[in-house]
């Protein structure tokens, strides 16, 4: 009787250790499982969404209204980082665009390991070393709409259109590139992230920004940007505040996974 | 290997093996369904010499696509077996796997395969029934051998496979600009001042001159560009009433009214007549069209609006404001790209021809 007792506590004990360790397994493989993470970029002309050839905007610092034909950028070296390890993407150049056809443009990061991220990080433009090869990479074409030539290396932001001023219409072209205008920018990831909750981030993109300063760009005065290093640098300044999280707005709730 | 779905025996096709093309053209891709293969090629180059394949027995793919002239024919428009003028000029056919992946001028097809059943069945130009020409391939001997050792079978699939497998080898890369990218000779002065010039959009800020041909043609396949529809283009040829529909007519899309493709510029010396509907006879008709001959639109791309050398953009009136040498210059540039091998290849040519 005894013997049989004793069978049955063990058999007891190792269903219980097993089921703990199987738990704790389970735990451990879930952390470690890879997930796909989406980062969406909406597109804005101030407060409102953007919408294509249209005579609506305001010229931020002058007369008339502007109309966008044309609005793409690169985005490049995404990363999150943790205290216990960063994601870097592999060929990380994304051309950013917005062609009207879907509200805004998706960047899916994929396999990317669970962690504590505390911060993304990418740049706007074309990192030097990149800027200077005609390899491509990830969204980088050196017979792309984005190439100036291999002397000069790629527009690292374009925005084209017209300026509406009574009768006057007149285009508007912003190239803007150069390896000193790239623009590393590093934000916070909302906790849920950090909790491997979150399977998405939304980035607001707003062109005005472009044309903000301490005195706001009057089109009319500067309908175009292209090989002129201040000009280029006064449009770019701004590049850091062109993209900015979502998730810090008041308003918007992040997205969690089910 | 990649099997076609039309595939009833495995086959063993060689894969062509010294295919290749220059880094700077960029990535390329061959449908997994259709891989570049030896036998498919020669078979291809059969059928796109043989005028069995039309109607009357007249037209080949070949009669508006004739490699001395970089497989284009020298009409306004072609001409096929009605003998009705076509409503398009004959396009080029070098480098065909880069740049817009979109065919005929307002690229109403994504794939080269699907691009020619249109000229096969079109009753403008080659009158074809598909299904009498499978049963007419599959009487001849040497067409049943070529299909059965390239695709396994005698099919409307196969034909136009084996079509486009052809078209795809048709690379254009030794021209005087290629030779030059790669180190083997330098231009001279005026193809050089040419060169510098269509890689340049003009800024007066900084003294730059420029002709703007890079913005819709790219600096080394001097075609559009590969990404969405950015290698479409209103460059001005008709003014907002007569603007004909273009990309629109495929997309829907008001904002690509008037918008064709743009075309690869290699061999562009042996291409005349130009534009879509081959209305300028030579290349001096089409630097004065960018010159001085720009017609104003809703869809006109800005860049060329913008474009003035003396950067009078703003005063309403479009001009690069080129010189006469400039002009010359980029001709002469031009004339660089021509590629004496690519319209003299054997293996280009027609195979029915006598030697």
């Amino acid at each position: 009787m005894n013997r049989m007792r004793k069978i049955a506590w063990l058999r007891t004990a190792f269903l219980a250790v097993a089921a703990a360790l199987g738990v704790t397994g389970w735990r451990l493989y879930h952390a470690a499982q890879a997930r796909e993470l989406a980062l969406y970029f909406h597109p804005f002309v101030g407060k409102e969404p953007l919408v294509l050839n249209q005579d609506r905007y305001p010229n931020p610092g002058g007369k008339g209204r502007f109309k966008v034909r044309d609005f793409q950028f690169f985005l490049s070296n995404i990363r999150l980082v943790s205290a216990t390890g960063t994601y870097l993407e592999s060929d990380s150049y994304h051309l950013v665009r917005f062609d009207g056809e879907e509200p805004g443009f998706v960047i899916m990061l994929h396999e990317v390991p669970r962690r504590n991220y505390e911060r993304i990080e990418f740049g706007i433009g074309v990192d030097a070393t990149a800027n200077k090869s005609l390899k491509q990479r990830g969204d980088l074409d050196p017979n792309g709409r984005m190439a100036w030539n291999w002397e000069v290396g790629y527009k690292f932001v374009l925005l084209e259109g017209t300026l509406l001023r009574g009768d006057a219409n007149d285009p508007l072209v912003y190239h803007v590139g150069f390896e000193e205008n790239y623009r590393p920018i590093a934000t916070e990831v909302p906790r849920e992230l950090r909790h491997s909750r979150l399977v998405r981030l939304d980035f607001r993109v707003d062109i005005l920004r472009l044309f903000q300063g301490a005195t706001n760009v009057d089109l009319a005065a500067l309908p175009s940007v292209k090989f002129d290093r201040a000009d280029a640098a006064l449009i770019a300044r701004n590049f850091s505040s062109m993209v900015t999280p979502m998730w810090k707005d008041a308003a918007s709730q992040p997205h969690s996974a089910r | 290997m990649a099997t076609g779905g039309c595939n009833k025996n495995p086959r063993a096709a060689t894969p062509l093996t010294d295919f290749s093309a220059p880094f700077v053209f960029g990535r390329f891709q061959v449908p997994v369904d259709n891989p570049l293969t030896e036998e498919a090629v020669e078979l291809g180059r059969r059928l796109f010499y043989d005028p069995h394949l039309s109607a009357n027995g007249k037209v080949s793919c070949s009669t508006c696509h004739i490699q001395r002239l970089a497989f284009t024919d020298g009409r306004t428009t072609s001409v096929g077996v009605s003998g009705r003028p076509l409503a398009f000029n004959s396009m080029t056919l070098a480098n065909l796997m880069w740049g817009p992946q979109r065919f005929f001028w307002n690229g109403r097809v994504a794939t080269l395969e699907e691009q020619t059943l249109v000229p096969l069945q079109h009753p403008d130009e080659m009158a074809q029934n598909l299904e009498r020409l499978v049963t007419e391939l599959r009487k001849d001997a040497k067409y049943r051998k070529l299909f059965e050792k390239a695709y396994g079978e005698t099919s409307r699939a196969a034909i136009i496979r084996a079509l486009a497998s052809f078209e795809r080898t048709l690379v254009s890369a030794n021209s005087r600009y290629d030779q030059f990218l790669r180190g083997e000779l330098t231009l001279d002065a005026q193809e050089e001042l040419g060169r510098k010039l269509f890689m340049a959009h003009p800024d007066v800020k900084v003294s730059l001159r420029g002709a703007n041909c890079i913005d819709c043609h790219s600096q080394f396949l001097t075609g559009g560009s590969s990404a969405r529809y950015d290698g479409f283009s209103n460059n001005g040829l008709d003014d907002e009433a007569h603007l004909q529909p273009g990309l629109q007519a495929v997309t829907g899309n008001p904002a690509h009214r008037g918008m064709f493709k743009v075309p690869s510029l290699r061999n562009i010396a042996l291409t005349a007549p130009y534009m879509h509907d081959g209305r300028f006879n030579s290349l001096e008709e089409v630097l004065d069209h960018y010159d001085r001959g720009i017609k104003n639109s809703s869809t006109l791309s800005p860049l060329i609006v913008e474009a003035d050398n003396r950067g009078g953009a703003a005063s309403g009136r479009i001009s690069l404001h080129l010189t006469a040498t400039e002009k010359v210059s980029i001709i002469a540039f031009l004339h660089t790209l021509t590629d004496h091998d690519f319209v003299t290849a054997e293996r280009f040519s027609d195979p029915f021809a006598r030697k």
